[in-house]
């Protein structure tokens, strides 16, 4: 009779507890998009692997820093034996987006301690910033959003390091034929659609992706993706300057 | 020692770029025209990532336009409107590549 007595208060407790509530929450909204993650950090252990890494070189760089795209590159381009000022720079272009995903999500962790923050800046990932972005814009009332950011992001901290080791270790049983690198772009894809609302955001978003297909094979460095991101966000603010000036026309035309 | 350095380079850029707003300077000193247009960061990032990977493959010559993966990615998206679930997205992108690319030229 004691093992039902002990196991009902958790299920009853639980929802009183928001905060542990909000990470399950978060936890719970990736789990969907490990599909795409895992195998994208399994590509990248056995590129290491490839490489010629030695297994303290993987785990000290899949430990200092998480940022998928720009791990790959840096492996890519140390295999190729780029200067490493070049492969420094290169990832830390891709990089930039993260310093504007801190400034959207600033004001969710205005009240955190700067040791804190620079905590969450170290596990944010694409992909546990646009969940919690997209959950803050539909719960505004959510108390504890950085709980759920917490939650999204250690789930996916955890998957993604495990790929990667998995990747080092068994790289070479992953079949070749697997377009596994494409699901990256249909993660960030999906990451996208809740983000579409509003004609100015799909204007800008329709801009950003025209520039980014010109401008990606032509710039040098990955600088094409920052220049088109800056062009998209550019047109949707003259895009929603315009439309708000022309119904004010329509406005006056008609008194 | 030159692997390592790079890696230090990497680590620390990242952490500074990551933490840089995250940490610094409240957004109510920032102009409004930057706080009012911050909704503009996600769809514009996404969509700049998204569409290159979706239309180019990699090639030793450089990127090259791969009509599979510009199919694939249609039926994905279209996908992506209607479901909301993650999951089909990505099944149904890579099963459609999965057939499109067996297609001669």
């Amino acid at each position: 009779m004691n093992v039902p007595s002990t196991r009902q208060p958790i299920h009853v407790t639980l929802p009183k507890k928001p905060k542990a509530r909000a990470f399950r929450r978060g936890a719970k909204s990736v789990l969907p998009i490990l599909l795409g993650v895992f195998p994208f950090s399994l590509v990248l252990g056995f590129a290491m692997k490839e490489t010629g890494l030695s297994p303290l070189q993987t785990v000290s760089f899949a430990a200092s820093v998480l940022a998928g795209t720009a791990q790959l590159a840096t492996v890519q381009l140390y295999a190729e034996a780029a200067p490493g000022i070049l492969i420094v720079l290169t990832a830390l272009t891709i990089n930039l987006r993260y310093a504007m995903y801190g400034l959207s999500m600033e004001p969710l962790v205005r009240e955190k301690s700067i040791l804190t923050r620079i905590f969450y800046a170290y596990i944010m990932s694409d992909q546990s910033y646009a969940f919690t972005m997209a959950e803050a814009e539909e719960h505004p009332s959510e108390q504890h959003i950085t709980w759920f950011f917490l939650g999204a992001s250690l789930v996916l901290y955890f998957f993604w390091q495990t790929g990667i080791g998995l990747g080092y270790v068994l790289g070479s049983v992953i079949p070749s034929w697997l377009p596994l690198d494409f699901t990256i772009p249909l993660v960030f894809m999906s990451l996208l659609v809740p983000h579409l609302k509003g004609s100015k955001r799909q204007f800008a978003a329709g801009t950003a992706a025209l520039a980014s297909l010109v401008l990606v094979p032509l710039l040098p460095l990955q600088s094409g993706l920052l220049a088109s991101i800056l062009i998209g966000m550019g047109s949707g603010i003259l895009y929603e300057k315009h439309t708000k000036a022309s119904k004010k026309e329509q406005k006056e035309s008609k008194s | 020692m030159r692997y390592y350095a790079i890696i230090f380079g990497v680590a620390l850029g990242s952490l500074f770029i990551k933490s840089i707003f995250l940490c610094g300077f409240s957004s109510h000193r920032l102009p409004s025209w930057i706080t009012e247009n911050l909704d503009l960061i996600p769809p514009a990032v996404l969509a700049g990532l998204v569409a290159p990977a979706l239309v180019y493959a990699k090639t030793p010559e450089g990127l090259e336009v791969y009509l599979p993966k510009i199919l694939a990615g249609a039926g994905a998206f279209w996908i992506a409107l209607r479901g909301k679930n993650v999951l089909y997205t990505i099944l149904a992108g890579m099963i459609l590549l999965g057939i499109f690319s067996r297609f001669p030229g």
